[in-house]
């Protein structure tokens, strides 16, 4: 990046931009691009940049139509990144209302605002989640295979992210909006600095002394990816639009971007438990493996089953259930060779270091969090 | 081992003794070479084969018999070069362009040496060298042709080697120079014969375009035979892992071998072994590009024991203090396994990869990149090999073995009904048989008087059983 130019992207405006993947993906802007960037979140407190970065930050509900479209007429975007999703964390009916909200309908507004606004490029955040079920494997899966939507799909929130992705699709040189071009995303287990769940919930784990059992036989890969990568994945794919944008002709079928979807992860699938180990290990551990006792997927579900039953009877929810056994058995990882061959993307931290630097945030949080208290 | 001891360890490990007799009895090779047919000079060629490889002999013998002597010639003149450069006997101002010459050397009819050291394990081979000229001299013109291009390579670069003097004293230091040599020893004969094999329309001319597939098998054999041989070579003083990686755990070579150090050692071996898997998918890709299954035979079993061979030393302690190789029954698996086609071959790896995988340790510094290259493996192997079709799944006929287990609720209906069926036919067998006019009452007194009267209490507990008698 030091020695070539760097590459042009006009106005961009990242949406959800004081989120955890916005704001890494407006630190690569400002890094690896030329360009101007504008931030439309709920707040834009947290994950702010300095004022002397230059970026122009709008608080707004992206359900909200008409604010939306009075700050796509000030900004005027070339390209707009549409990270703004809820955390997939909890699953109950006051969440399942916000991810209809934000996901669904927020990105159906957000679809409106670009076209009337005339923006060129609409990069969508989707999630690898959209193809599992929750339970059957995704061997080196990749965009062959299909969508898991309705009845099939256990996770409402991946259900939504899979109507959004199809709506943002659609829009790709619709008949009323035919220069807006899209594409959407789809990271598998993002995790890095700013991240509240992967890594967090690793670390408790750790820290409550749960760290010496694992549960079926670890041969089971699964996907993992630093956050810097997967920004760096949309801003390949918004470069790759413009391009499009740019050029009299429609690309050949196999080269296309605009209307595609693209799975990005490490490049680099670890067996599950390995990858908690490393966590663990980053984040002091002393151990090895000489004190894991090996749990049978079978007698993870019964003792998953009671515990659900048990936090039902308390009245709880439960900490340990049995979704939480089948994924840390589930092989789940992907072939990205699509994205590699049409964006051209490749991996810029490796998992090690993604891990190394997730970790130490994690950690640096947690010091701070106790200093408080 | 002598043989009472083998007997020993052969009835504690009988699958070992399982896979050596299925290999000695059921292999059948795909070609015989036909010893009567042979002229006196062929066969003398063959009995140096014999004398001088254990581990290529045998396959070289089973190869397409276009390919048979060329590539046993090869193997005597490269087998002699190296004689020649072992020698620390020869004077390195004669040394030296002995070695840049032996092309020509091995050119001239009746040409033989007798300077080896008496020492020099395969000096008989040089003694008798008239015989591998005069073969040389009837192998078809473009096989030749490689064997001699090859051949000046290998002098040259073994001649380079010997008056380095700088890499005979310190060893090597960058992994540039270790994959630089690893290409010297065995890149540069991988590139001989994958050019036999082309030439001979016994592979896939492609894997002349990916000449890189080529060097991975050299390099992923090469590697793996210096890490097994850590301890020997440094007995004989010489060193070939780079410093660029040993430096990293230790300031001395030698403190490698500390008792104290073996943590650091560990560590050391396990970024070697990282450094080596790297070339595992490369290594599967070429092979999927040879269209013989003699000469597949040929390159997959040294292939298989490498990669077993890595997953013996990693996290292996003893390769620090003596040699360490893989067992004769793991051998004659592996080559049971080696001799059938890529799918078997994969199946190998993946199976290798997990068990490294397996033994990996988290504080290792390479602990997550280790992993992740296990993974890599699995990963391309799925690449050739997909499990899923997305066709199938799209159309809702996933693969049933991708299905899912049934879920707990069902499990444990499974478990109860299985146990109530135990138990009906249980008081079914017990109520037929008081109905046929057994006498329970006595059984029980019986066993209590057996027992000396001791379980009065535990016949208590087993009231139920005289329930029974309500049946």
């Amino acid at each position: 990046m030091v020695t070539a130019k760097k590459p042009e992207l006009g106005s961009v405006m990242v949406i959800g931009g004081c989120g955890f993947l916005g704001h890494h993906v407006v630190r690569l802007l400002l890094r690896d691009y030329s360009c101007s960037v504008s931030v439309v979140d709920l707040r834009c407190t947290r994950n702010r940049r300095p004022d002397s970065d230059g970026v122009a930050y709008h608080e707004a509900d992206i359900t909200d139509a008409a604010k939306l479209e009075s700050i796509f007429a000030q900004a005027k975007p070339d390209v707009v990144i549409h990270t703004a999703s809820p955390p997939a964390q909890s699953n109950d009916s006051v969440s399942h209302a916000l991810f209809k909200k934000v996901n669904v309908d927020g990105t159906a507004a957000i679809v409106k605002a670009c076209q009337k606004a005339a923006v060129k490029a609409l990069v969508y955040t989707s999630s690898a989640s959209v193809m599992s079920d929750n339970k059957s494997d995704l061997i080196n899966a990749d965009e062959r295979w299909p969508l898991v939507r309705g009845d099939n799909q256990s996770e409402y929130y991946s259900e939504t992210k899979a109507a959004a992705e199809v709506l943002v699709l659609a829009a790709n040189r619709a008949p009323d909006a035919p220069s807006l071009l899209t594409c959407a995303i789809r990271p598998s287990g993002i995790m890095g600095e700013g991240d509240t769940m992967v890594l967090y919930h690793l670390i408790n784990i750790l820290h409550q002394g749960r760290s010496g059992v694992q549960v079926g036989d670890n041969d089971n890969l699964f996907d993992f990816t630093y956050v810097e990568n997967v920004a760096h994945g949309h801003l390949l794919a918004a470069r790759a639009l413009l391009l499009t944008a740019a050029s009299k002709t429609i690309p050949l079928d196999n080269e296309r971007v605009d209307g595609e979807a693209f799975l990005i992860t490490n490049d680099s699938p670890v067996y599950f438990w390995d990858f908690a180990r490393a966590v663990w290990a980053a984040a002091g551990s002393p151990h090895g493996t000489e004190h894991v006792r090996v749990l049978p997927r079978s007698l993870g579900m019964v003792l998953g089953y009671f515990s659900e039953w048990f936090f039902w009877a308390i009245n709880k929810p439960p900490t340990f259930n049995r979704q939480r056994i089948v994924y840390s058995c589930m092989t789940r990882y992907y072939d990205i060779s699509k994205a590699k061959r049409r964006l051209g993307y490749k991996p810029l931290v490796s998992l090690d270091e993604g891990v190394r630097r997730s970790v130490k945030w994690t950690l640096e949080q947690q010091e701070g969090l106790k200093k408080k208290e | 081992m002598g043989a009472a001891q083998k007997a020993i360890y052969f009835l504690f490990h009988p699958n070992q003794l399982r896979s050596i007799i299925q290999w000695k009895v059921w292999h059948e090779p795909v070609h015989r070479r036909d010893a009567s047919k042979e002229t006196a000079t062929e066969k003398a060629c063959f009995h140096y084969l014999n004398l001088t490889s254990r581990s290529f002999s045998a396959v070289i013998q089973e190869l397409n018999p276009e390919l048979l002597m060329p590539i046993c010639l090869f193997y005597l003149v490269l087998r002699g070069l190296d004689t020649i450069e072992d020698d620390m006997t020869i004077d390195i101002k004669e040394k030296e362009p002995l070695l840049r010459k032996f092309h020509e050397l091995m050119e001239q009819d009746g040409w033989t040496f007798d300077k080896n050291g008496p020492n020099e394990k395969d000096r008989d081979l040089l003694v008798h060298f008239d015989n591998i000229v005069t073969e040389l001299k009837k192998v078809k013109k473009p096989y030749y042709d490689i064997i001699k291009d090859i051949t000046v390579k290998m002098g040259n670069g073994m001649a380079d080697y010997a008056v380095n003097a700088e890499h005979n004293i310190n060893g090597v230091n960058t992994i540039a120079e270790y994959e630089l040599y690893c290409h010297y020893v065995a890149g540069l004969v991988g590139e001989g014969l994958t050019r036999l094999f082309v030439e001979s329309q016994l592979a896939n001319p492609q894997l002349l375009v990916r000449m890189d597939l080529t060097e991975s098998m050299g390099q992923f054999l090469q590697k793996t035979n210096i890490i097994r041989d850590v301890h020997e070579d440094w007995l004989d003083k010489r060193r070939f892992w780079p410093k660029e990686i040993w430096n990293k755990y230790v300031d001395n070579w030698d403190d490698l071998f500390a008792p104290a150090n073996r943590e650091k050692a560990l560590q050391c071996s396990s970024d070697m072994v990282l450094n080596a898997l790297k070339h595992g998918e490369e290594c599967l890709f070429y092979m999927a590009g040879i269209r013989d299954q003699s000469v597949f035979n040929f390159v997959a079993i040294p292939q298989s024991m490498a990669i077993a061979t890595l997953e013996l030393v990693f996290r292996n302690p003893a390769i620090f203090e003596r040699n360490v190789k893989i067992t004769k029954g793991d051998a004659c698996q592996l080559m049971m396994e080696s001799t059938q086609n890529l799918r078997v071959v994969c199946d190998v790896f993946r199976r290798y990869a997990r068990r490294i995988h397996k033994k990996n340790d988290p504080r290792d510094p390479n602990f997550l990149a280790i992993s992740a290259q296990c993974g890599k493996i699995e990963q391309f192997i799925e690449s050739i090999f997909p499990t899923q079709d997305p066709k199938k799944i799209a159309a809702g006929k996933a693969d049933a073995k991708n299905e899912p287990g049934m879920n707990t609720a069902e499990a444990v209906m499974l478990v109860l009904s299985a146990l109530s069926t135990l138990v009906l036919i249980g008081l079914l067998m017990v109520g037929i048989a008081w109905y046929m006019g057994a006498k329970l009452d006595g059984y029980w007194d019986d066993l209590d008087k057996a027992l000396g009267g001791s379980i009065k209490t535990t016949t208590i507990a087993a009231v139920p059983v005289r329930g029974r008698d309500e049946l």
